[in-house]
Formats: C-alpha cells, sequence, structure tokens
C-alpha cells in the first residue's frame, strides 16, 4: 500500500522534512495552484436577486475593502492547501489543515450579512474544536512511532500507526474541512464572491482527499 | 490518446443520447434520437458565446478548461492503469466544477444548482466505501494492480459485492435525470449550467460525455476485470440502461429527500465497510 497515489515523481527536501510529489499528490497540488491563481485573477460576479414584494431584481457588489481582505485569505488557503497537498510530515499536514480552517472562516466572516456571519461563528467554532483531535493524532503518531515521517512510517518494518491516531486525524479534517458542516450551512457557499467562496470547497474536498491518502499510507 | 479521448468523449455521449432513448421509451414516449447529445455539443459549438455582464468572467471561463482537464486527465490514469485514488478525486473535484459553473455567472439559477451540488456532498461517501472495500482485498489501489488481482481471484463485484454497488450509486447520483439529479432540475432552468452558451456550454458537453465514458470504464475494470474492448463497450451499454431503467422509474427527490436519501445510504455503507474492516 506504499504507492497507493501512485510512485512519486520526486521529492523536495526541506531539512529533515521532505515534501514528495507522487500523480495523486501533484494532481491535488495543481489543481490548488489553478484555483489559486482564478483567486487572483478573477473579480468577483455581482450576483442577481430577486426583489420579492416587487416586479425587480437587484445586484449585489462587494466593496473594495472586503474584496482585498476575502482575496487575501483566498490565497492564504491556496497556499497552506498546496502545503497539505504535498508535505510528507504529519506535523506539517496538520498545521497546514488547521490554517486552511482559519483561513476558511476568513474568506465567509468578512462578508457583510449577519446571516452570514453567524454561520462562519458557528463554523469557526467547529474549526477551533476540530484542532484537538488533530493535534492530538500528530501527537500520539510521534509517541507511539517516533517518526512524523510519513515516508517513513509507510516503509515495511516500521512501527505499525495506532488506528485512534488515525480515526482523529480524519475527525480533525472533518472538523477543519468543514464537510460536512460545510455543505449544512448554505449561508456560507451562497455569499456573493465565487472565486473566494470556490476557494473554501475546493481546499475542503482537497485535504479530505490528501487525509484518505494519508491514513491508507500510514 | 487524442484518439481515446475523441472515442470517450463521443461514445460518452452516445451513451448519454441512449439513456434519454430508453428513459423515453420506458415512458411511453418517442424521445430524441440517439445521437441527440453529440448533436447538442456540435451545435453549441457554432453558436454565439458570450460571458453575462455580472458574470467573473475569468472564473466563468476557466472553470470549463477545467472540467475538459480533470476528465481528461482521469482518461489518462485509467488507459495507464494508474491510482484509483486520482480518479475517484477527480470525480469529487466535479463537485467544485459544478459548484463554480453555478456561482461564476450571478445567476441565481445557476446559484442554485451550484448550491444543491454542495449540499449533496454525502454522495461522494460511498466512494470512499468502495475505495475501502476495494483496498481490503487487493492491499492496493492501482487500477492495473487491482485487474490483475481480479485475474487470479475472481470479479471483485462477486467479493465485495457491496462496494460495487456503492460505485453504482455513485454512478446513479451523476447520471442526468435520475433521482439525484437536483442540480439540473427544471425549476433551476437549467441548474448549474443556465448561463453557460454556445463554446462554454460545448465544451461542458464534452466533459459529461468524458465524465461517462470514464465513469463507466472505471466501474467495469474495477469490479469486473479485464475484458476484450468489444465486451467493455457491451458492459457499459448493459449498464447505462439498467442506470436508465432506475431514473425512469425513479422520480426526482426534492432536495431535502434527496440528501436525506443520499445520507442514510452514505451511514449503511459506512455500516457494511466498519464490518468489512472488523472481519479481515
Amino acid at each position: 500500500m506504499n504507492e497507493i497515489g501512485g510512485i512519486p515523481l520526486f521529492y523536495l527536501e526541506f531539512g529533515d522534512i521532505v515534501a514528495y510529489f507522487s500523480p495523486f499528490t501533484l494532481a491535488l497540488f495543481l489543481l490548488a495552484l489553478v484555483f489559486s491563481v482564478f483567486v487572483i485573477v478573477s473579480r468577483p460576479e455581482r450576483q442577481i436577486d430577486i426583489a420579492f414584494g416587487a416586479d425587480a431584481f437587484f445586484a449585489k457588489d462587494i466593496s473594495l475593502a472586503e474584496l482585498r481582505f476575502r482575496r487575501f485569505m483566498a490565497i492564504a488557503c491556496g497556499l497552506a492547501c498546496m502545503g497539505a497537498m504535498v508535505t510528507g510530515d504529519v506535523f506539517d499536514f496538520t498545521l497546514f489543515v488547521s490554517l486552511v480552517g482559519i483561513c476558511n472562516v476568513g474568506i465567509v466572516a468578512a462578508v457583510k450579512n449577519h446571516h452570514v456571519q453567524d454561520a462562519a461563528y458557528q463554523y469557526g467554532l467547529v474549526a477551533l474544536a476540530g484542532t484537538v483531535p488533530l493535534f492530538s493524532a500528530a501527537a500520539i503518531v510521534v509517541t507511539t512511532t517516533g517518526s512524523l515521517s510519513m515516508l517513513e512510517l509507510a516503509s515495511p518494518g516500521a512501527p505499525a500507526v495506532p488506528l485512534i491516531a488515525r480515526a482523529l486525524l480524519v475527525l480533525g479534517v472533518m472538523g477543519e474541512g468543514m464537510a460536512p458542516f460545510y455543505a449544512a450551512k448554505a449561508e456560507m457557499f451562497r455569499a456573493p464572491g465565487a472565486p473566494y467562496v470556490i476557494m473554501c470547497s475546493l481546499s475542503s474536498l482537497l485535504i479530505f482527499l490528501r487525509v484518505t491518502e494519508v491514513v491508507l499510507l500510514l | 490518446m487524442i484518439a481515446e479521448l475523441l472515442f470517450g468523449t463521443f461514445f460518452g455521449l452516445l451513451l448519454l443520447g441512449i439513456h434519454r432513448k430508453v428513459i423515453a421509451r420506458i415512458q411511453r414516449r418517442p424521445g430524441p434520437p440517439v445521437w441527440q447529445e453529440i448533436l447538442h455539443m456540435l451545435k453549441f459549438s457554432f453558436k454565439t458565446t458570450w460571458v453575462p455582464a455580472t458574470a467573473s468572467a475569468a472564473l466563468f471561463v476557466g472553470v470549463v478548461l477545467v472540467a475538459i482537464g480533470i476528465w481528461t486527465a482521469a482518461l489518462a490514469v485509467v488507459l495507464s492503469g494508474g491510482s484509483l485514488l486520482i480518479v475517484f478525486a477527480v470525480y469529487m473535484l466535479h463537485k467544485i466544477v459544478e459548484h463554480g459553473f453555478g456561482l461564476s455567472s450571478g445567476s441565481p439559477y445557476g446559484k442554485f444548482g451550484g448550491v444543491r451540488s454542495v449540499i449533496s456532498a454525502a454522495s461522494e461517501i460511498p466512494l470512499f466505501v468502495s475505495v475501502a472495500g476495494i483496498a481490503l482485498f487487493t492491499r492496493s489501489l492501482i487500477i492495473s494492480d487491482i485487474v490483475a488481482y481480479q485475474e487470479v481471484h475472481g470479479p471483485l463485484l462477486l467479493t465485495v459485492p457491496l462496494a460495487g454497488l456503492a460505485m453504482y450509486l455513485v454512478l446513479l447520483s451523476k447520471m442526468p435525470f435520475g433521482p439525484f439529479s437536483i442540480v439540473e432540475s427544471k425549476e433551476l432552468v437549467s441548474g448549474y449550467k443556465t448561463e453557460h452558451f454556445g463554446v462554454w456550454r460545448a465544451g461542458l458537453e464534452v466533459c459529461n460525455g468524458l465524465k461517462t465514458y470514464v465513469l463507466l470504464t472505471t466501474f467495469l475494470l474495477v469490479f469486473v476485470g479485464t475484458m476484450p474492448f468489444l465486451f467493455l463497450l457491451v458492459g457499459m451499454l448493459v449498464l447505462v440502461v439498467s442506470l436508465s431503467f432506475v431514473c425512469a422509474l425513479c422520480p426526482m427527490l426534492s432536495p431535502y429527500d434527496s440528501v436525506t436519501v443520499q445520507t442514510i445510504i452514505a451511514g449503511l455503507m459506512l455500516a457494511y465497510v466498519s464490518i468489512l474492516v472488523v472481519v479481515s
């Protein structure tokens, strides 16, 4: 099961921390990169809404200050996502995932709409709670195996990673990546600013896909 | 690769046309000709193309290219016998494409199509059940390894039938006119693709053809094993006809019911894979 994402194409070493690019991690990395570029080059759409009680419609505009803040958060989210996709270190993975959670809250919390802000606040609580199982998983992995390197832990003869550590890792990612809480909060993803909102759902899916590989790898 | 790409696109569109025809005949309607979806794609290729004034232009256009790009990559992975995880990743990322299509235009119809796509997230969970079921038995997620395993041990459809059923439900949730097709429901005009016309819509049709071809090929390779090319095409046809029967006989669920049913199915599937893990 060491090559579930395909044979690694190349390794990028930062001291004892190694990022690896297999066809799977590279594909996810490239998608995060492409959507980050979209965030940089896109202007938000102007959502059309029906005016109830009248034969009219109106377009929602995003102010420049809100646009700048959400764009910054979306780019930070994209960078964190790219890191989470290729890192070969369990602790780095948890750090990047928690950063994704923070950025996701930031992307939606800037919207000047009390329904959206309420949803962002509630999601913020979930993300905050999600960090506990996330970092607990990394702590359990290092204390039981003596290593945080995914490549070392996946090699034959490496100490087995406890099932509880893998379960906590998945639970933490569910909290940070919004799924399934994200899907229950329509206020968050129907907010105006498609390029930024999409970064929320993309990052959620990407870290969910990566944690599947990590859990199978360990 | 170009030849396979073209064949996959046109055959996938033909299967979607057959899907519409079978549904129509079951419902005692004449239905469109089986090549209707191919004609749609060609027609849209030569129609006037525009970007709505309210749209996020770069995303509006870019998401079409992403849609074609990810399914082309998935086809390459399937043909080269690469990692099944990549194909499933592409399947899940298709949701982002639908979300992007819907939100980028600024249209309320597109927006609700995109929103419905996101709230249907439970439809992806059976996919993980398939992955887990396959991984438990084959100890690999490389398609060529899975095919080799089946040559020795027989089709996985007989070994882990419920994992096969999970994958079948995943296919069903992506088929048009099915019980879970709430993203393209008629009260939303065309749902997430309402505002994409002209070349952009032709690109989406290409993506749909490729998606159908890739998903059906993956199902047959992963659960039945390797077979002559002609048998593969016949197998895809049989699968599509069976899906058409389900789509024709089941009414489209309301968004709330669709999500509820998908969540219940996901819960049952997760219980099944938990039992598999404990037993193995």
